[in-house]
């Protein structure tokens, strides 16, 4: 029936109106704007965590906008797009800042503009939060290269491909590396060579190192574009049995590549348990709940025992259960 | 000896003291640098290591080869790394299918497209090379993003990966492409009428245009042609690294563009070549290599880089002023 169909988009109509909080003085009427800053768009890493996010709106009936630099970690696109979403004054901003310190006068600024701000995957300091969701770099750089460690029994020569030099995460990942090396003392670091978070450069600064370091034992890469690119080097030379090699942030082809025990394991801080939790974290502040100041989530080893769950799509990934979260903290 | 013979058959071209100065110039730099590093590093001089740099040097000469050809025409293009990323997400959405020729197909003409854009904005609408280019850039940037929606792509079939990382006989393919492309390129640009054409456009474009040579259309194909090779040279990185995603191109334009200007190719156009740009290829990998090698600083490696590609710059800039005074 044509009417039937008229009235059914009449009706959804209303509901949307509705349900993006047009009509004022609903006791926490749905619909209040969030904005959610990433700092890249191009990773699936990050994908994961605007598609956890996403779910937590749904959920939540946020009316939440995705505002990320299209250069990925871009502290000068992210500055102007925190001012102008300043000037458009959301609800709530959710943020991951490009870099905590660059970013920390901005956050400064939505305090004093009153708009609350739940911040997630690396802490902004001395800024009013309303909450700080996940882990940190510096925490999944450790885990990742203890787990790693002890595989080759504490004692080894190890190769250690950097990030971006200038990209905080890649510091704050060496250096969480480098506290785990200090810790054991027959772990030798034959180099630390920056492959620039991506797959090209670092197969082929592992093609060199190969030729410099006739016995290798052990690689972590400081994220996974990496440690794919290191895998496909070893391989191609012949090299890869016995010499694990860890990443960081079990990307889709990765998980593949673990499953296949080609790649011996990657550290995850669940970037879509992270997006999802942040989300609901405002939909919950902004509906008169409390909201711990902090909630921790633990870094995942993830190896062949247990990858299925990573090898789904995050579309299809169960998102966490915020009781279960905050009764955990 | 292609760029002596060149000579004869180039009438738009510099003298041959010129060309003769340059290459020789290159050809000690780089022999400088092997000679340096190998006492700098005991595992340097060794087969096995040189395979490596001519690999890795292959990858940087299909990416400036195009450039090469747009530069001698006085343009520039910056639009390669992300016409490259673009051509390869746009393929990789074929090949992961196992549908080989599509997108091998897809991957060039997406290339060749963008390239052909860039071209007829900069030969027929005048609008500078860096320019046209520069919005190129971020319009391939941002629709590798919305193509890629933050996902990669991987699982390729071995028969298209052999191109990046298999072997004909003893050789790495990748080396055996760039060999291949040098070749045609050497005779392209130095014995036929396309080459001259473009060192003319380079060289005084008025009198090209003078000499009724179709200026505009070929300074347009010199686009088309870098976007096109830009295409290639992103099918090849995939099939190497074997995955790919919409940041794939990020960061491979400052190396594309050293590696001309190492080659001394001028970027007023109409002076240097191909073979130059395979030198500068060469020096660029010799140089990622020995750092590796020596285990230079993360933080230093990037510096070194920069500051080798401006020494080049005034090295060529002292050259040709040398030879003008000369005149």
């Amino acid at each position: 029936m044509k009417y039937s169909k008229f009235i059914k988009a009449v009706a959804v109509g209303m509901a949307l109106i509705t349900a993006t909080g047009s009509l004022p003085g609903a006791a926490y009427a749905e619909g209040e704007k969030v904005a959610v800053f990433l700092k890249n768009i191009s990773n699936p890493y990050w994908r994961a965590v605007r598609i956890g996010s996403e779910k937590a709106a749904k959920e939540y009936g946020l009316d939440i906008t995705i505002v990320a630099p299209t250069k990925p970690d871009n502290i000068e696109e992210q500055t102007r797009q925190v001012e102008d979403w300043i000037v458009k004054k959301p609800d709530a901003f959710v943020f991951v800042p490009v870099d905590y310190k660059a970013m920390e006068p901005l956050v400064h600024k939505a305090n004093e503009a009153g708009i609350p701000v739940i911040n997630f995957s690396n802490r902004v300091e001395n800024v009013d939060l309303v909450s700080y969701i996940g882990s940190d770099d510096f925490t999944i750089g450790y885990e990742a290269a203890k787990y790693l460690f002890d595989e080759i029994g504490g004692a080894g020569k190890v190769v250690y491909i950097e990030g971006v030099p200038a990209a905080i995460t890649a510091q704050r990942r060496k250096a969480g590396f480098e506290k785990a090396l200090s810790e054991y003392e027959n772990i030798e670091l034959l180099t630390s060579q920056t492959g620039m978070y991506r797959r090209l450069p670092a197969l082929q600064v592992m093609e060199n190192l190969l030729q410099r370091y006739p016995e290798i034992d052990a690689v972590m890469a400081a994220n996974d574009d990496m440690a794919v690119g290191v895998v496909e080097a070893l391989k191609t030379a012949g090299r890869l049995d016995g010499v694990p090699v860890m990443g960081v942030d079990v990307i889709p082809d990765a998980a593949q590549l673990i499953k296949d025990g080609k790649m011996f394991a990657s550290a995850d801080y669940s970037g879509h348990d992270q997006g999802y939790l942040a989300v609901v974290a405002a939909a919950r502040h902004l509906r008169g709940e409390e909201v711990p100041a902090n909630i921790s989530l633990p870094v995942v080893i993830v190896n062949q025992g247990n990858v299925d769950p990573w090898l789904l799509e995050p579309e299809q990934k169960p998102t966490p259960d915020w009781d279960a979260v905050i009764a955990a903290q | 000896m292609t760029v002596a013979n060149s000579q004869e058959t180039m009438p738009a071209k510099a003298p041959l003291s010129e060309n003769v100065t340059w290459l020789l110039s290159r050809m000690t730099a780089l022999a400088t640098l092997i000679v340096a590093l190998s006492f700098a590093s005991p595992y340097f001089f060794q087969t096995g290591n040189f395979v490596n740099i001519l690999k890795q040097a292959s990858f940087q000469f299909l990416m400036s080869s195009g450039l090469t050809i747009v530069v001698l025409t006085a343009g520039i293009d910056l639009s390669i790394g992300a016409v490259l990323g673009l051509a390869a997400c746009v393929g990789a959405s074929f090949l992961a299918n196992g549908q080989i020729f599509y997108g091998v197909g897809s991957a060039l003409l997406v290339g060749f497209t963008c390239g052909l854009v860039n071209g007829s904005l900069i030969a027929y609408l005048r609008i500078p090379s860096f320019i046209a280019t520069y919005g190129m850039l971020w319009i391939a940037v941002g629709l590798s993003f919305v193509f890629m929606d933050g996902q990669v792509i991987y699982g390729f079939p071995e028969s298209f990966r052999v191109m990046g990382s298999g072997f004909i006989g003893p050789i790495p393919t990748p080396i055996l492409i760039a060999a291949i492309l040098l070749i045609i390129m050497v005779i392209t640009l130095n014995h036929t009428k396309l080459g001259r054409t473009l060192y003319a456009i380079g060289g005084n474009r008025n009198a090209a245009r003078l000499s009724g040579m179709p200026v505009k259309f070929w300074e347009m194909m010199a686009y088309g042609i870098s976007g096109l090779l830009a295409g290639f040279a992103g099918l090849v990185i995939i099939a190497r690294t074997g995955a790919v995603d919409a940041g794939v191109g990020n960061d491979l334009l400052l190396p594309t563009i050293a590696a001309v200007v190492l080659g001394g190719t001028s970027l007023m156009g109409g002076r240097g070549g191909i073979v130059g740009t395979a030198i500068g290829a060469l020096i660029l990998a010799i140089i990622l290599n020995g750092m590796n090698l020596l285990g230079v600083d993360t933080y230093w490696q990037i510096g070194v880089l920069g500051s080798v590609t401006v020494l080049a710059v005034l090295a060529d800039d002292k050259i040709s002023k040398h030879i003008d005074m000369r005149g």
